[in-house]
């Protein structure tokens, strides 16, 4: 190889260890492959080089801007892209002055108050204060308006309910049984067996789909330390009932209240109407964990089955015994197909899970995972079929 | 520019496919390094457009697979022509060949029903390429087993054996990001995202696909389309509406976009009821000539 060769693999292969950095996530089978294409393209041409590149270490959307902003720091030179330039996303920047050094490009959809979430989180890392409200043990009265969003975060959170629900759908699965009634010849089988009758279908085989069906039990954490969260998560609660109809839905804080019905409406507004009507148990009150998940386990023991993924929203700050969590907690996992903990605050890097409440309810979690931002709860989706 | 990524962009011109630097050297890559290219976009932006223009430029077959929520192997590979094993069983009655041999027969090569996959990686001339269309509307399941096939081009039937490609094809995916798709076959693919066309291109796509409009009335519609995408509708429309909406005007005679032909054609590219009303009474209020000039401005 000769030494502008080896130049040229060490810069791209450092170039996609920036783009990893910033999130983009260039395998090192990519980089490999990007020195392959480097090889195919006129490396005289920015463009060529550009575009070569975009194509290989990109892999959605997304990541198009922090691609553009890298490839100018490092590749200098401005692109003379004006094939790129169609509608409203631009291309490679064309003047390096006015891109002065900003923070990550974060997706425009994500909804406003989780930015600053994120930048408050961002502010705490230094100290070890978390942007909290400090549990407390009484009820706090009164209705809270969850309503102060747009409808353009609506929109978002909406969208990613929607594709958890079209993968929780009850659909027929891909696999075939074996079957007796209303179900089609299988064939392939058939023909198995007539070969012992000389081609006649004595015996007939049948098949049919099979039904895979899972259910969703929701206890969305609405006390006090969850406050920054729990009104999202509501929109998401909501989003998900209207588009799925086996779900149920509970709210506690002190006290566990059944929400399903209130978040069954036609539209937020009146779901909001509705949950400020409920006798609540204290929105963004203190926390029992450990009792209200106790209070569910008992007083609606027909939902928990093995084709029911239960999904707890909580950030375990809970005032409660933690024994008390431990066992509820135990009890809901050996009857659930599945147990998933969201915690929001694992989201956030300098987080532990070291509350006692969450320690007494990590060894009975088969799922713990952050839930502090849309791509997060898009990721949960893979853990909800069973 | 490499000359070859030159010489793409000018053949696909040829299959009146206009195209940008980005999509031909997508696609001059992927035949190169052979990789799959992963095509997103909003729908009507020509995403298909660009397996079917590539299969001409290459002179080979284009192998289609539509993709749908519940495809499965025996629709996507291959299949038993199980009429046929019957009847072969049955003309074999009388012969004393036993079950086994009777067996070997009917699970042998003359009883397979190829399906688009399986075509694909046997096709004796060529490399043909194969379409995998909105694969973001099948399953997970499929999606492995899809990847499982992109990265080796081989598949094993148990009666038969493993099939190897003897041509790698060319592999296009386009999806429509009605879900994600998953990490590992991101990664296994090239990317290109389509952007609905700016104005000059969408212009020159009308010209080519549409032959005969007159020029100021293909400028207008161009124009009014530019305007009404920058708009918040239930479906944004994409180049093929444009088309279709161009091709209705020429059919009808129009000479320009005026008010009531506007009004009369929105059906043509609006495919909503409330983006029909809602652009309607736009079109009433402020007139067409306003929102053309809406949409010369860049947005």
């Amino acid at each position: 190889m000769t030494a502008a060769g080896r130049a040229l693999v060490s810069r791209t292969t450092r170039f996609c260890r920036a783009l990893r950095e910033r999130g983009v996530g260039a395998t090192p089978a990519e980089s490999a492959d990007a020195v392959r294409a480097l090889s195919a393209v006129d490396l005289g041409d920015r463009a060529d080089v550009y575009y070569a590149l975009r194509a290989l270490v990109v892999s959605r959307r997304e990541e198009l801007a922090t691609f553009d902003e890298l490839f100018e720091e490092w590749w200098g030179a401005t692109v003379d892209a004006a094939g790129a330039r169609d509608g409203r996303r631009k291309g490679p920047p064309h003047n390096r002055a006015v891109h002065a050094p900003t923070e990550a490009p974060r997706p425009a959809s994500a909804a406003t108050f989780l930015t600053r979430w994120a930048s408050a989180a961002a502010a705490a890392d230094g100290d070890d204060a978390l942007p909290l409200a400090v549990p407390s043990p009484h009820d706090a009265l009164g209705a809270k308006d969850f309503s102060a969003y747009t409808a353009e975060e609506l929109g978002a959170v909406e969208r990613v309910a929607t594709r958890i629900a079209r993968r929780l759908r009850s659909r027929p699965s891909r696999r075939w049984r074996s079957g007796r009634r209303s179900a089609r010849l299988d064939l392939r089988r058939l023909v198995r067996l007539s070969l012992k009758t000389g081609g006649d279908a004595v015996e007939l085989a049948y098949r049919e789909r099979k039904l895979r069906r899972t259910k969703l039990v929701v206890l969305c954490d609405v006390s006090g330390s969850m406050d920054l969260y729990s009104r999202f998560l509501l929109q998401l609660l909501f989003a998900l009932q209207q588009a799925f109809a086996r779900v149920e839905t509970f709210a506690f804080s002190t006290r566990l209240v059944r929400i399903t019905d209130a978040l069954a409406r036609d539209s937020y507004r009146e779901a909001l109407d509705e949950l400020a009507r409920l006798p609540a148990g204290g929105w963004s009150g203190g926390t029992k964990i450990g009792e209200s998940l106790e209070a569910f386990r008992t007083g609606w023991p027909r939902l928990l089955d093995r084709r029911t993924v239960v999904i707890v929203l909580s950030d375990g700050w809970d005032t409660g015994e933690p024994d008390v969590l431990g066992g509820a907690l135990r009890l809901i996992s050996r009857r659930a197909g599945r147990v998933v903990w969201l915690n929001p605050l694992l989201g956030s890097p300098s987080y532990q899970p070291l509350t006692r409440g969450m320690q007494a309810a990590l060894p009975h979690v088969d799922v713990f995972a952050p839930a502090h931002d849309l791509a997060s709860l898009e990721a949960l989706a893979r853990h909800l079929s069973l | 520019m490499r000359e070859e990524i030159r010489r793409i962009q000018e053949a696909m011109e040829r299959e009146a496919y206009v195209t940008d630097r980005a999509t031909a050297t997508a696609v001059y890559l992927s035949v190169t390094l052979q990789k799959p290219l992963l095509i997103e976009g909003h729908p009507g932006v020509g995403k298909t457009e660009v397996a079917k223009v590539l299969a001409r430029m290459l002179d080979t077959e284009l192998i289609r697979l539509q993709c749908y929520e519940g495809l499965d192997v025996a629709t996507a590979l291959y299949e038993w022509n199980y009429p046929k094993q019957l009847l072969h069983i049955k003309l074999e009655e009388g012969s004393d060949r036993s079950v086994r041999e009777k067996e070997a027969v009917i699970f042998s090569e003359p009883f397979l029903l190829e399906r688009p996959l399986l075509r694909a990686i046997r096709a004796e001339r060529r490399s043909p390429v194969l379409l995998v269309d909105e694969v973001d509307r099948s399953d997970e399941e499929f999606e492995a087993f899809l990847l499982e096939v992109l990265s080796d081009y081989q598949v094993t039937i148990p009666e038969i054996g493993t099939v190897r490609a003897t041509h790698t094809p060319h592999v296009v995916l386009t999806s429509n990001r009605t879900r994600e798709l998953s990490e590992a076959l991101r990664r296994r693919c090239l990317y290109l995202w389509v952007e609905y066309p700016s104005l000059a291109k969408e212009l020159s796509i009308v010209r080519a696909k549409v032959p005969g409009i007159d020029e100021r009335l293909a400028r207008d519609l161009a124009a009014f389309v530019q305007a009404i995408r920058r708009q918040k509708l239930t479906k944004t429309p994409g180049v093929a509406e444009t088309l279709d909406w161009a091709r209705a005007l020429v059919a009808l005679g129009a000479e320009e976009l005026d008010d009531d032909v506007t009004g009369d054609t929105l059906g043509c590219f609006l495919k909503d009821e409330a983006d029909i009303r809602q652009v309607g009474v736009e079109v009433a209020s402020r007139g067409v000539a306003a929102l053309v000039a809406d949409g010369v401005k860049p947005g």
